[in-house]
């Protein structure tokens, strides 16, 4: 690894980089000595370093711009990663091979699986995370991924050019500009801002530009991208106070131990990097009367609240804690933030009082009455930008080649903007070598429910992951992820087949006879081959236990444990046997040890096929449902549509204003979108049928309509 | 490819909510396999009514009525006893055809059953079929989409496709609208809340429960409230009454500004006084109903009392039933005074009701309105001095008859437009959609008390909630989260 400092930057790359040049120079516009990289990133938070690896991974020469390398991989808020619906997310993070859940793995303190009892399609792998750690391990996978850069500079404006003629979208990103003046240019740019766009962070009456505590915010960014057009919006969270560990008397209080054995994060990690016993605890305490007193004394002191800055219908602070829940106790969970760390993150006490009435508050909290705070709760409202103004592969709709992930489009927690940095990396890298987007349909992961409510409902609150948002809970489960993205990560050919313009089309053609289908290649060897063992030991698994079959009353006999009835079903296949909530493989094996006793020799494989009978009758119907919905999917509706001034189609004022400013990619996704009619649906796709035809007509190429022949029946055999 | 289309469409028309995606835990439904079956002949009067199924359990459903019989050969008529497969109870003595696909209508395997014109048999056949497994009631369009999705329609002939699941769509929902409008309605929407709330409770125990204080109970709280719901719909669905009159006929609703003389057309027309006729303005208060044959049709006949503001209680009243009654008619007669077209209250009539009601409908296909001019025997001799701007209109007189024919040939083809689709909702097969749905929601809640797994107990509920929403509308996970923050205190 070689570092330069110079000009206030700081320039960082890999020990395989060395043999590549570190950075191309860029054609005859440009000016001598500028760098050039197919993809840049600017921002090292959770979207930007997820989006940066997973460019470098597809095979781009990527760029990570950030305002402080020793930022990278900083925890701004909670200590801790994961939870319900957000556990799922990092799980298919890791399915394509994003960094989140590995480094969670080397970086946690205290693992905990939530909702054990509630299901395995809703548990939640969460963990405490010591934030020094992650940092550190997310700053060496960084600077140590093959053809990855990073460095040091603010951005501060775009560089644009013309446009393709063969996309949409009023110009093209070609880099960036940094505060100094010196021009990076990229082929494709992911902004990844974070609360960075007019940050600003509130304690009190007082307000100051921020984009973090102790960091500036973006305020050239954020008017450039208001003078391209961008429709921009404001939201607002916050962040408690740490206390001294020291202070505080835990003895009082209710401890929280870790699970025994931790589950890792990642699908290719058997264990975690510490045993259970040298976990930390956590603690949970309470508020009182007198907490809530304090803050209703004060709320003319409280700038953030009275704000009319939109925040959650949830409650993200205490003060809305107080205010729409009056006269109750709320929990407050007191969370290490560190292996050593002397610091303790109260999460629940979100606040945004003047510092020393947080500090009478925290005072007068059962166990905290000596606390000591060290670092006050502050709010922050920024600027994001409606993310309905991108596709579902993260580009925006406006400039091309420009990709927004994280919480610049309106989501919060560190999960969901990893989720959306995974998939603008490898995107942006997709479109800089010319190959079909790669979108994760909400049919299959939580990862496609997020971005598809982003980008056809929009959001005026910060967006957060709910099981409840997922149709398909019983489907998209932590335990089968990687059987969901694994293999779409590692090669495109399961991708929708998408004709938006006929140049896409001829395109497409050319790729098929030229090149043949090459890999999207975000996943490593290792985990594809793990995968694929997985998938293939689970789908011989299932069809063994279907083919053992025997009378209720023998099972009966054999599994004396089970509460097996003996009712009108003669005969029981071993799948409905494990169906039973007190039978598990272990048990069946015992009873039918051959062929059954290999199952239960890998322990994941053994509880992934109990998970499976579990779920086996509702997933029967939910995959019909699912093939439904994909077929409207694959519908793709052409990109350059203009659908206010669009005549040959009657739609009424209002719903062109919404496919206007939404702009859906397929027939699904445009039927999502709210007040878009089904008539207006069926007039779209007769007005799509019509251009296909006339396209078809006018292209009387023998090998067009071959090919069309042969997508046809592609399709039909995906669907 | 335009084959796998139209499954999408299928679905999209069952109604301006989505099935699919964020309404669509709520609303979900079996997807194109299902087989389908409705009444296909209209509302005109008839002896034989014609009821159709088209689906792969087409024929199941066909020797499940006629007892285990062979099919009959395919394409020709045979005569079958028709017999209730659960209770064995004979329905009707009926002509049955068999059309295997691909030679269909549809292109799926069909059968038609051509019963004996009256509401029992009709609303026996459709119940029986109900029954079947695999079988549900079609929703707006559905036959023609699965016809053209079977390459039986050219695209020519589906121009008028989206015209088409618009106006099913639209005249469902206001089938839907008077079913709904009453104690069904009503104890639909209050169904619908409970089971609401209860997948609320349920879903915030699972996104919340561990990490935020969830209240104690809530878990058994949701249960206790999905039992009584269960006893609810069951006491329901057994209740021999079955709720309530069904009012069959194309909804005719005479509405206009007071004084206008929309009671002497309804006695002109009924033929008969039905209404008290009085030169005074706010005589008609209620709602008032009458049977009647206009031009052949059975149509129900709607006085209503006229559209002004600000008068006392009762009228007020008057006027907000009028109001929602115009909702639900499927033509209007909008009744204006020819000899006072420039007073406020016509002018704010024209304004408020007929030009909405003209603009919603460029094609036809929406509401249906006629506007009738009465009173012409009071304009002056030499021809009437209207303004050009006037929608196109009927000159009346109540009084003297003239302009009736003229009146009674519209009414005959608005009528017959109305009257030949027979998805303008016969009742009977809103009802059988009603009782398909309740019963599957009542199947559905059945899973969810036997389910340990708590993810799967709540997707019972949400399938059950999905049935209600199929005749009540709602479903979005909005809704859900919407709840879930305002009865907890929950994030972080």
């Amino acid at each position: 690894m070689f570092s330069l400092r110079g000009c206030g930057r700081w320039v960082a790359a890999s020990l395989a980089k060395q043999h590549l040049p570190p950075a191309r120079l860029s054609g005859d516009s440009a000016a001598p000595w500028t760098p050039h990289y197919d993809v840049v990133v600017v921002g090292g938070g959770h979207a930007g370093t997820e989006a940066a690896a997973a460019a470098a991974r597809c095979g781009s020469r990527t760029l990570l711009l950030t305002h402080r390398v020793d930022t990278i991989g900083q925890m701004s808020c909670n200590p801790s990663f994961g939870g319900i619906g957000k556990g799922h997310l990092m799980r298919e993070v890791d399915a394509l091979d994003g960094l989140c859940s590995r480094i969670c793995d080397q970086s946690g303190i205290h693992y905990k699986v939530l909702n054990r009892r509630k299901g395995p399609a809703v548990w939640g792998l969460r963990a405490q995370i010591d934030r020094k750690l992650y940092k550190q391990n997310m700053q060496k996978e960084i600077l140590n991924t093959p053809l990855l850069t990073v460095q040091e500079g603010a951005v501060e404006d775009l560089i644009l050019t013309e446009p393709e003629p063969e996309h949409t979208g009023k110009c093209r990103v070609s880099g960036v500009v940094l505060v100094d003046g010196s021009k990076v240019y990229a082929d494709s740019v992911i902004l990844t801002a974070g609360t960075f766009l007019r940050g600003m962070i509130v304690i009190g009456l007082e307000m100051h530009p921020a984009g973090r505590l102790g960091d500036q915010p973006s305020i050239g960014l954020a008017q450039t991208l208001e003078k391209l057009g961008f429709v921009v919006g404001r939201l607002k969270t916050g962040t408690p106070p740490r206390i001294a560990k020291e202070s505080i008397n835990f003895s009082i209080l209710n401890k929280q131990t870790p699970d025994n054995p931790s589950i890792p994060f990642s699908f290719i990690n058997e264990t975690v990097w510490i045993k259970p016993e040298d976990q930390l605890p956590c603690y949970v305490t309470h508020t009182n009367p007198r907490v809530d007193e304090i803050i209703l004394e004060n709320l003319h002191l409280n700038s953030h609240i009275k704000e009319t800055t939109k925040g959650p219908r949830y409650c993200p602070s205490i003060e809305s804690k107080v205010l729409r829940f009056p006269n109750r106790i709320h929990q407050v969970w007191l969370e290490p933030e560190g292996i050593d760390s002397d610091l303790i993150y109260p999460q629940g006490l979100s606040v945004t009082l003047p510092a020393e009435l947080q500090e009478k508050m925290i005072t007068c909290i059962r166990g905290l009455e000596k606390a000591k705070m060290i670092q006050p709760g502050y709010g922050v409202q920024y600027d994001y930008l409606d993310p309905r103004q991108i596709t579902p592969s993260l580009e925006t709709h406006l400039v091309q080649r420009l990709f927004f992930a994280g919480q610049i489009n309106g989501t919060t927690g560190y999960e969901e903007a990893a989720a959306q940095g995974v998939i603008a990396g490898i995107n942006a890298s997709l479109r800089v070598r010319r190959k079909p987007p790669f979108v994760v349909s909400r049919t299959e992961g939580y990862i496609g429910v997020l971005i598809d409510d982003l980008t056809t409902q929009g959001t005026n609150e910060p967006y957060r992951m709910f099981t409840s948002r997922a149709e398909f809970r019983l489907s998209l489960r932590p335990d089968n992820a990687d059987s969901r993205l694994t293999f779409r990560g590692n090669s495109s050919l399961s991708l929708p087949i998408r004709f938006t313009l006929l140049s896409d089309l001829s395109h497409y053609i050319l790729s098929c006879l030229l090149l043949g289908y090459k890999e999207a290649g975000c996943v490593s060897q290792q985990r594809y081959e793990r995968a694929s063992w997985m998938k293939s030991s689970l789908e011989e698994g299932i069809s063994m236990l279907k083919s053992i079959e025997f009378s209720s009353s023998k099972w009966k006999k054999l599994i004396p444990e089970a509460s097996i009835s003996m009712g009108k079903v003669l005969s029981l296949r071993a799948l409905d046997v494990l169906k039973y909530e007190e039978v598990d493989l272990e048990l069946l094996a015992k009873a039918v040890p051959e062929p059954l006793k290999k199952y239960t020799q890998c322990r994941e494989l053994a509880e992934r096929l109990k998970i499976e009978a579990t779920y086996e009758t509702v997933l029967f119907y939910q995959q019909q449902e699912i093939k439904d919905i994909q077929r409207d999917e694959a519908l793709q509706l052409p990109k350059d549509l203009d659908y206010l001034t669009l005549r040959d189609v009657s739609l009424s004022h209002e719903v062109r204003e919404k496919l206007h400013f939404s702009r859906p990619q397929t027939i699904g996704a445009a039927s999502r979108i709210p007040g878009v009619t089904p008539a207006a649906i069926v007039n779209l796709l007769r007005f799509v049928k019509t251009i296909q035809q006339r396209q078809a007509a006018m292209n009387e190429l023998p090998k067009t309509d071959h090919c069309l022949c042969d997508t046809d029946r592609l399709e039909e055999r995906q669907l | 490819m335009w084959r796998g289309l139209w499954t999408l469409v299928a679905r999209a028309a069952r109604g301006p909510r989505r099935p699919c995606a964020r309404q669509g835990s709520g609303a979900r439904a079996p997807g194109s396999g299902a087989t389908i079956f409705a009444l296909s002949s209209g509302q005109g009067r008839c002896g034989i009514a014609v009821i159709r199924t088209s689906g792969p359990a087409s024929g199941h459903a066909l020797r499940s009525l006629t007892a285990p019989r062979e099919l009959p050969r395919a394409r020709s008529a045979s005569l079958r006893l028709l017999t209730d497969p659960r209770s064995g109870e004979p329905l009707d003595r009926a002509l049955v055809l068999w059309f295997p696909g691909p030679h269909s209508f549809t292109g799926e395997d069909c059968a038609e059953f051509h019963v004996h014109g009256g509401p029992a048999v009709v609303s026996g056949v459709l119940q029986a079929l109900g029954r079947v497994p695999g079988l549900r009631p079609a929703e707006a369009g559905e036959f023609t989409r699965r016809a053209f999705a079977h390459g039986k329609l050219s695209l020519t002939e589906v121009e008028g496709l989206a015209d088409l699941i618009h106006a099913e769509t639209e005249a469902q929902r206001r089938q839907a609208l008077r079913q709904l409008d009453g104690e069904l309605g009503q104890l639909c929407r209050g169904w619908a809340e409970t089971l609401t709330k209860a997948l609320a409770h349920v879903e915030a125990y699972i996104d919340f429960g561990e990490d935020d204080n969830l209240e104690e109970g809530i878990l058994e709280q949701a249960d206790s409230q999905v039992r009584e719901l269960e006893v609810a719909l069951d006491t329901h669905l057994r209740d021999a009454r079955r709720g309530q009159r069904l009012r069959s006929g194309a909804h005719v609703v005479v509405t206009g500004p007071p004084n206008a003389g929309k009671s002497s057309l309804v006695n002109l027309l009924s033929r008969k006084p039905v209404s008290i006729v009085s030169p005074e303005p706010g005589t008609t208060r209620d709602v008032l109903e009458t049977p009647v044959d206009l031009a052949g049709f059975p149509a129900l006949l709607s006085d209503t009392a006229g559209l002004r503001e600000g008068q006392g209680p009762v009228e007020q009243e008057g006027v907000r039933r009028a109001r929602e009654r115009l909702e639900q008619a499927d033509l209007i007669l909008a009744v204006l005074d020819a000899s006072d077209l420039a007073s406020p209250s016509s002018c704010n009539f024209l304004d408020t009701v007929v030009t909405p009601a003209i603009a919603r409908s460029p094609n036809g296909n929406s509401q249906r309105l006629l506007l009738v001019l009465n009173k012409s025997d009071l304009l002056p001799p030499g021809g009437p001095d209207l303004s050009p701007e006037l929608p196109p209109h009927l000159l009346l007189s109540c009084l003297t008859g003239a302009g009736l024919d003229g009146l009674l040939e519209a009414l005959r083809k608005e009528l017959a437009a109305v009257c030949g689709d027979p998805s303008t909702g016969p009742p009977l097969l809103t009802r059988a959609r009603h009782q398909h749905h309740l019963q599957a929601c009542l199947d559905a809640l059945g899973h969810y008390r036997r389910a340990t797994d708590v993810a799967l107990a709540a997707e019972a509920l949400r399938v059950a909630r999905g049935h209600l929403a199929r005749l009540h509308g709602g479903g979005g996970a909005e809704e859900i989260l919407d709840i879930i923050f305002r009865d907890f205190c929950v994030g972080k």
